[in-house]
């Protein structure tokens, strides 16, 4: 809110200059966030926070801040109410816990005039019309003591009796209408509150005033409004109804049901005219309440030593009555600790626990005068995370190779799904969602990733990038599953000569990230989709290792694998070629691989300490071996069918050549390293091996040794 | 006689290989002057017909002699060997670009998560994690902001259809119950995430960022310690040089409540457009953990005390490295990914 600075001096006294004030505030209350000259006077814009709202949204409310930074007494006369009583207003409240207080004035004899220009002035800054000297008045109290009023033309409302007019507070009905002040029509609820005469609703109660019973410049008789209503539901109404004013953005912080007989006071002593009746409902008289501060704690929690003296002296400033004595007492020489009892005046109504103390003797004594004292603590080495570590490791060991990472949103759209053959697997739904592309809740990364690697391909033509994120499974406990995931996307320049170079790229980064991670017995598996569950599952139906056609699978059904553990055939993940078609739908016109790993799978079956294995003493010997095999000879079954008959002789096995023939046969050629740890080989020896190995692999593969 | 010819031999080498240009001419060279045909060959043939004393005397003269001449011709072979080889022929141009090595990049939130991560790390700070799903309680009310309260309206919600009470977490403050559930103090704990806020996105606005909470608790955990803490963190992350301040604010889950402001790195205090005039930057909302929170946790009112904040990962992310566009976050635009 902007605060006149002249208005803000006269009331606390102070001396300081705008900027002066700004960085006091600023420091031990609220922040400044810009000071302006407007005409003659000077307005400093207080950012004044949420729990403050009830008191210092108004000028003295914010002098009364000051003058207790200042240390200083506030020059502010608080009026008092008249009484006066003719039986001519009568005010009933239907729902006090609606409305605590309702004080009503009726004034006669009024004059309408227009405001002088210094009041038309400091409106212009506060954007607030103005109407009338009345109208102008109640407004201009809000701004001074933060009371929102009204008033009422007594002339237009409808009584049963002549001699008494009936002010209700009371729920509107359900659908009755009331035309606002700017013409607007309302339909209410019965869960707003309104107040009427004895035939209709007048004004929303502390929201916005009706046009029926607005005061013109014919007006002779008026009602006065000074209540005090429920904040939360002056909150939703005003939500609901759409309907943000300066009244409701003060009864929504909650003020002081005591502070409306001042500001009826200050209203009067404002307008002048004849009272004639004062009626004030205030059933549940709201007394200041008291709390027990420990003063010890009051220097523990801050960490500094505060002396008891001016601990009272702090909280005396705020108008904070301390009991006369603290127990057990100053006097006898000591100068902390104790316990003081606090009495606070009900326009506090912030301060309820000795935490709320203690902010407000750590803000006025000044936090930057607290020490910076780094805590005593126990040598404790802090717990190691070991999930959040091993994910670090593994973003590294993919940076390492190549792999960038992004982040995608945790959503995505149906069509995205759709797109992706997940469209009929149930996810969670966003019931606000910012736009229907982001109306689903991610089961899989890949959506988001396949569009990673389409706009990516506009500027480069080969990439490889990964996202590590949650997925989120819904399921029948109140929360859905999250799950880590790791997916992977290789995107190479196309090569038509090699048969699934992208399947096998994406393979051997595997390969070599499986292996740092200490994981060297993992193995790839035909495809071989199961129910739901962790991954990105192909629709139902495809249970058996044939491949199915006829229906669209994210996967392409012949270039994909499971990742496979051969410690009790875990599975941790997927790679394979996203299926074409729906590469193309994508508008993606060349194959892209991907690899997608559970990532909590893949933690357990990682070792983090690795084993040395002994390097042979002996010479090694190398001899290359090729062969063409028809196609339903794998690679997996040749190299398992040389070590067999090799045995622990053969070290290592390298394919390094292959090629497809026309005839659906290919051509392999591997070299094989033998070695024994405990003796130089012979050359006689490894023919001898070598002749067992081409014998077998002719007679179990069928395959032909190329001499 | 013989000793003058063998140092007339050595003489005639020295000169003569002064003059030799290339090893060819060198091994010629070589073969004169100690080869099979060499006069110095020759004397050495020779000194079977001497006496025994001469033998001997020539003999050693001779053999030094030898072993001098070979060391002669040994270097000056490294040198022709030297200078054999022609540099010029071979200049290449060193401003060619290098072949492209792909290199892999971790994502810049990632990077400032580990950077801060590792400050508090090394002020025994262990790391918890929560969810990103979660519920009313956890996000809200176990942090006193009940329902209805203001405080939500703050917070723009994204809820999740046909599930009461069950929303995307607003901020990472939500494991901070959860943690102490499983935890009891003294604890010093930091909570990363993601988080989401149901706003339209605009350069400086995204409904999808990172935070990571901090807290600290014990029996005497104090505002001076939390001061202290992060203005270490702050000196860490920006350099040592920097400035900072601690004044009052407000959350309903601290009390009392804390914003830590650092000096404008780029005007030094004086005001400038990046800090709105004021020379001040807020970076960190926090403060002492409420009594509501702890109570909430399980633990008895007013056993426990400590603090509690909160530090904008992509905020710092985006001030450390100057990027004016949040949405570059979750763009997944290698253009942008690619510069750290």
């Amino acid at each position: 809110m902007k605060y006149s600075y002249d208005w803000l001096k006269k009331i606390s006294g102070t001396t300081k200059s705008p900027q002066q004030l700004a960085d006091l505030l600023t420091m031990s209350a609220f922040e400044v966030e810009g000071i302006e000259k407007i005409k003659k006077d000077t307005f400093i814009d207080i950012d004044v926070l949420a729990n403050r709202g009830h008191d210092a949204l108004s000028h003295v409310g914010m002098a009364r801040e000051i003058a207790a930074l200042e240390g200083k007494k506030l020059k502010y006369d608080f009026p008092k109410l008249v009484s006066k009583k003719s039986g001519q207003l009568k005010v009933e409240i239907k729902d006090n816990d609606l409305c605590s207080r309702y004080i009503g004035v009726m004034i006669e004899n009024v004059e309408i005039k227009d405001s002088p220009q210094w009041m038309k002035d400091l409106f212009e800054v506060y954007g607030i019309n103005s109407i009338n000297n009345i109208v102008d008045a109640t407004n201009y109290v809000m701004l001074e003591l933060g009371q929102p009023m009204h008033a009422f033309d007594v002339d237009k409302l409808t009584t049963n009796n002549q001699k008494l007019t009936t002010i209700a507070v009371r729920r509107a009905k359900s659908k009755e209408k009331i035309k606002l002040l700017d013409g607007d029509e309302k339909e209410l609820s019965k869960n707003d509150l309104v107040i009427a005469d004895s035939s209709k609703a007048l004004a929303i109660a502390g929201i916005k005033g009706g046009e029926d019973a607005g005061i013109t410049n014919n007006t002779k008789t008026i009602i006065l409004e000074s209540a005090n209503f429920n904040a939360t539901n002056i909150r939703k109404s005003r939500t609901r109804l759409g309907l943000k004013t300066d009244s409701s953005d003060r009864f929504e912080k909650e003020i002081d049901p005591n502070l409306t007989e001042i500001a009826m006071a200050r209203l009067i002593e404002l307008l002048g005219g004849k009272v004639i009746d004062v009626v004030d409902n205030y059933p549940n008289k709201v007394s200041p309440w008291k709390i027990s501060l420990d003063l010890n704690y009051v220097n523990k929690l801050l960490g500094e030593n505060i002396p008891s003296k001016e601990v009272i002296k702090i909280l005396n400033s705020l108008e904070l009555k301390t009991t006369p004595h603290l127990y057990p007492p100053l006097s006898k020489g000591r100068k902390k600790g104790g316990v003081v009892t606090i009495e606070i005046p009900t326009f506090r109504i912030d301060l309820k626990t000795q935490e709320d103390l203690i902010e407000e003797i750590g803000r006025i004594y000044g936090y930057e005068n607290i020490s910076s004292q780094m805590p005593v603590a126990h040598v404790k080495p802090a717990n190691v995370n070991e999930n959040r570590l091993f994910e670090r490791e593994v973003k590294n060991i993919l940076a390492g190779n190549g792999f960038s990472e992004v982040y995608n949103y945790s959503f995505y759209s149906a069509r995205d799904a759709g797109l992706a053959q997940l469209g009929s697997i149930k996810h969670l739904e966003l019931e606000n969602p910012m736009n229907p592309d982001q109306e689903w809740l991610r089961i899989s990364l890949i959506p988001n990733i396949l569009k990673n690697v389409r706009e990516n391909l506009k500027n480069f033509d080969e990439f490889n990038i990964f996202e590590i994120g949650k997925v989120y499974w819904p399921n029948k406990s109140v929360l859905p599953e999250e799950k880590n995931i790791l997916v992977g996307a290789v995107v190479i320049k196309t090569k038509k000569s090699k048969k699934a170079t992208e399947f096998y790229t994406a393979k051997g980064y595997i390969d070599a990230s499986l292996q740092k991670l200490g994981i060297s017995d993992h193995y790839y598996d035909d495809f071989n989709a199961s129910p739901v569950d962790t991954f990105t599952p192909t629709p139902k139906g495809n249970g058996s290792k044939t491949l199915v056609r006829g229906f669209i699978t994210l996967w392409h059904q012949g270039r994909s694998a499971e990742i496979k553990i051969k410690r009790g055939g875990k599975e941790i993940g997927y790679v394979g070629e996203i299926n074409p078609l729906i590469l193309t739908e994508l508008d993606i016109h060349q194959r892209v691989a991907m690899f997608e790993i559970d990532m909590t799978k893949l933690k357990e079956v990682s070792e983090s300490e690795m084993e040395y294995k002994p390097i042979s003493k002996y010479p090694t010997i190398e001899r290359d071996i090729s062969m063409i095999a028809n196609e339903n000879v794998r690679v997996d079954d040749i190299l398992a069918n040389l070590q067999a008959f090799g045995g622990n002789l053969v070290l290592d096995v390298d394919l390094f050549d292959i090629y497809d023939f026309e005839n659906n046969t290919s051509s392999y050629a591997f070299h094989i390293i033998f070695g024994a740890d405990d003796r130089t080989l012979q050359s006689e020896e490894v023919d001898k091996l070598m002749k067992k190995i081409t014998s077998n692999l002719e007679k179990d593969l069928g395959v032909k040794i190329r001499k | 006689m013989l000793e003058e010819k063998i140092r007339n031999i050595k003489n005639q080498i020295v000169k003569s290989i002064e003059r030799v240009k290339n090893s060819k001419e060198l091994s010629d060279l070589k073969a004169r002057s100690i080869g099979r045909k060499s006069d110095f060959n020759k004397i050495m043939k020779d000194l079977k017909n001497l006496s025994i004393e001469d033998r001997r005397n020539i003999g050693k003269l001779a053999n030094v002699a030898k072993s001098e001449i070979v060391k002669i011709f040994e270097k000056a072979a490294r040198e022709i060997k030297t200078k054999s080889f022609d540099h010029e022929a071979e200049k290449i141009d060193v401003t060619v670009p290098g072949n492209k090595i792909k290199r892999g990049h971790l994502h810049l939130i990632t990077q400032t998560q580990n950077e801060v991560e590792d400050i508090f790390a090394l002020m025994g700070f262990e790391i918890a994690e929560g969810l990103e799903i979660e519920t009313d309680f956890y996000n809200f009310d176990s942090l006193n902001i009940p329902k209805d309260h203001p405080s939500r309206d703050m917070m723009d919600t994204f809820r999740i259809k046909n599930k009461e009470d069950i929303l995307l977490r607003t901020h990472v403050s939500a494991t901070q119950v959860r943690y102490m559930e499983k935890n009891n103090p003294p604890f010093r704990v930091i909570m990363p995430g993601r988080v989401f806020r149901n706003e339209a996105t605009d350069v400086s606005h995204e409904h999808t960022f990172y935070q990571m909470d901090g807290m600290m608790a014990g029996e005497d955990v104090s505002a001076s310690n939390y001061y202290s803490i992060i203005d270490e963190f702050l000196k860490r992350f920006f350099g040592k040089d920097i400035k900072t301040r601690m004044r009052p604010s407000f959350f309903p889950f601290t009390e009392p409540s804390f914003e830590i402001d650092f000096q404008c790195l780029i005007c030094k205090g004086k005001g400038c457009s990046v800090c709105s005039g004021t020379g001040w930057i807020e970076i960190i909302p926090g403060g002492m953990i409420n009594q509501h929170v702890f109570v909430s946790a399980g633990y008895p009112r007013n056993k426990y005390q400590g603090f509690a904040f909160d530090i904008g990962i992509t905020r710092l992310a985006m001030m450390k490295h100057k990027i004016d566009d949040i949405r570059l976050f979750q763009s997944g635009d290698l253009r942008f990914i690619k510069q750290f």
